[in-house]
């Protein structure tokens, strides 16, 4: 999932202090997972936002709605009117999301909620990790389903940098060394093998290198 | 009373902490209270908390099980997380944390439940109303 945190009440007051009325608008997706942007964290948010506002001396009418997905135009449409009763839009979708919304109420300032942080997973309760970088070119099979671009301080790929210290990162000891988790699980794949192959240097143009990318899927455009 | 002032207090409590049998009327002469009954207290939300300020509570008191006894195993150590997490943003907002309190309780010990609520209106009666409840600023 994209992993986002919402931003702190006294950032969020600033930016939406210029309207009086305002659609608090979330996504049912993986702001949701990472409690961050679902129906519940719209809820208590638009609550502290009245109880802040009314503290001040000051009134704010919010509207709360959260859509299914806000980077997927179907479900956008959903919330056109909402939109249109309303003055500005509070998004606690990811950057994607807000964006997407933006796209589509060109007329309306959307206002991002939640800083999106990374790609990952509920390690356990109250624990979000990143695990992909969305390289654009995976190597997990490699590296038997674990990825050194990500969870590797250094990104190495071919062999540990010999730093880490009982199974811990020497850059950050509350990591786990990537390459420790590597080979413990090729070594329980039986697939230790794997990392007689020389990897070459890393070819990051399918990356962030060369600005924003797409996907063309031939068989779906129509 | 102050001015006329009888503040509002509003009582979360799970079914265990506190029993239908119990009879909270006679701390009525000192506030009102309004008492919500939950099955587990980790069912207390943000929004929950949140909202009866805005329902025009002075204070918020969550009653819950002693540590190590709850029915759901963790339910009132969630419910202390929540609380905390509340009350960390009641402070942001300018509410104020004290405000908001949580209590490990024994079993449907009324005399407990009535010396915390009896407490809390002592203490409000010392404060000013809630501001977001009153529309007035501190």
């Amino acid at each position: 999932m994209i992993v986002g945190e919402q931003k702190k009440l006294a950032e969020i007051k600033e930016i939406v202090a210029p309207y009086r009325k305002l659609l608090l608008l979330g996504c049912g997706t993986c702001v949701k997972t990472c409690f961050a942007g679902g129906e519940d964290e719209v809820a208590a948010l638009a609550s502290a936002l009245r109880l802040a506002f009314k503290q001040d001396g000051r009134d704010i009418e919010i509207e709360e709605l959260t859509v299914e997905r806000q980077c997927e135009d179907e479900f956008i449409q959903e919330a056109a009117e909402a939109v249109a009763r309303n003055d500005a839009i509070l998004s606690l979708a990811c950057g994607a999301g807000v964006q997407d919304i933006a796209r589509r109420f060109g007329n309306v300032p959307v206002l991002p909620g939640v800083n999106t942080t990374f790609i990952g997973v509920l390690e356990k309760p109250g624990l979000f990790t990143e695990e992909c970088s969305g390289c654009g070119d995976c190597i997990l099979t490699t590296f038997g389903g674990i990825c050194p671009i990500t969870r590797c301080a250094k990104k190495l790929l071919n062999g540990p940098c010999g730093g880490s210290r009982e199974g811990r990162c020497e850059v950050n000891p509350d990591t786990e060394c990537a390459w420790q988790l590597i080979i413990d699980r090729l070594r329980a794949l039986k697939q230790l093998d794997n990392l007689k192959t020389y990897m070459p240097a890393k070819n990051w143009r399918t990356s962030h290198a060369g600005g924003p990318r797409k996907l063309f899927r031939e068989d779906l455009a129509i | 009373m102050r001015n006329g002032f009888k503040p509002v207090i509003t009582v979360f409590h799970c079914v265990k902490s506190l029993g239908d049998e119990t009879d909270l009327s006679a701390l009525e002469d000192n506030a009102e209270i309004r008492s919500i009954k939950i099955p587990c207290s980790s069912m207390v939300k943000d929004v929950f908390l949140l909202r009866a300020f805005e329902a025009g509570a002075d204070a918020v008191v969550v009653l819950v099980c002693p540590e190590g006894e709850c029915r759901y195993v963790d339910g009132n150590i969630r419910a202390k997380k929540r609380v905390q997490r509340v009350k960390n943003l009641l402070d942001e907002i300018g509410i104020g944390s004290e405000r908001l309190g949580i209590f490990n309780m024994p079993s449907h010990d009324e005399a407990a439940v009535s010396h915390i609520i009896q407490k809390t209106a002592s203490e409000l009666m010392a404060r000013e109303p809630a501001p977001a409840a009153y529309g007035v600023k501190l």
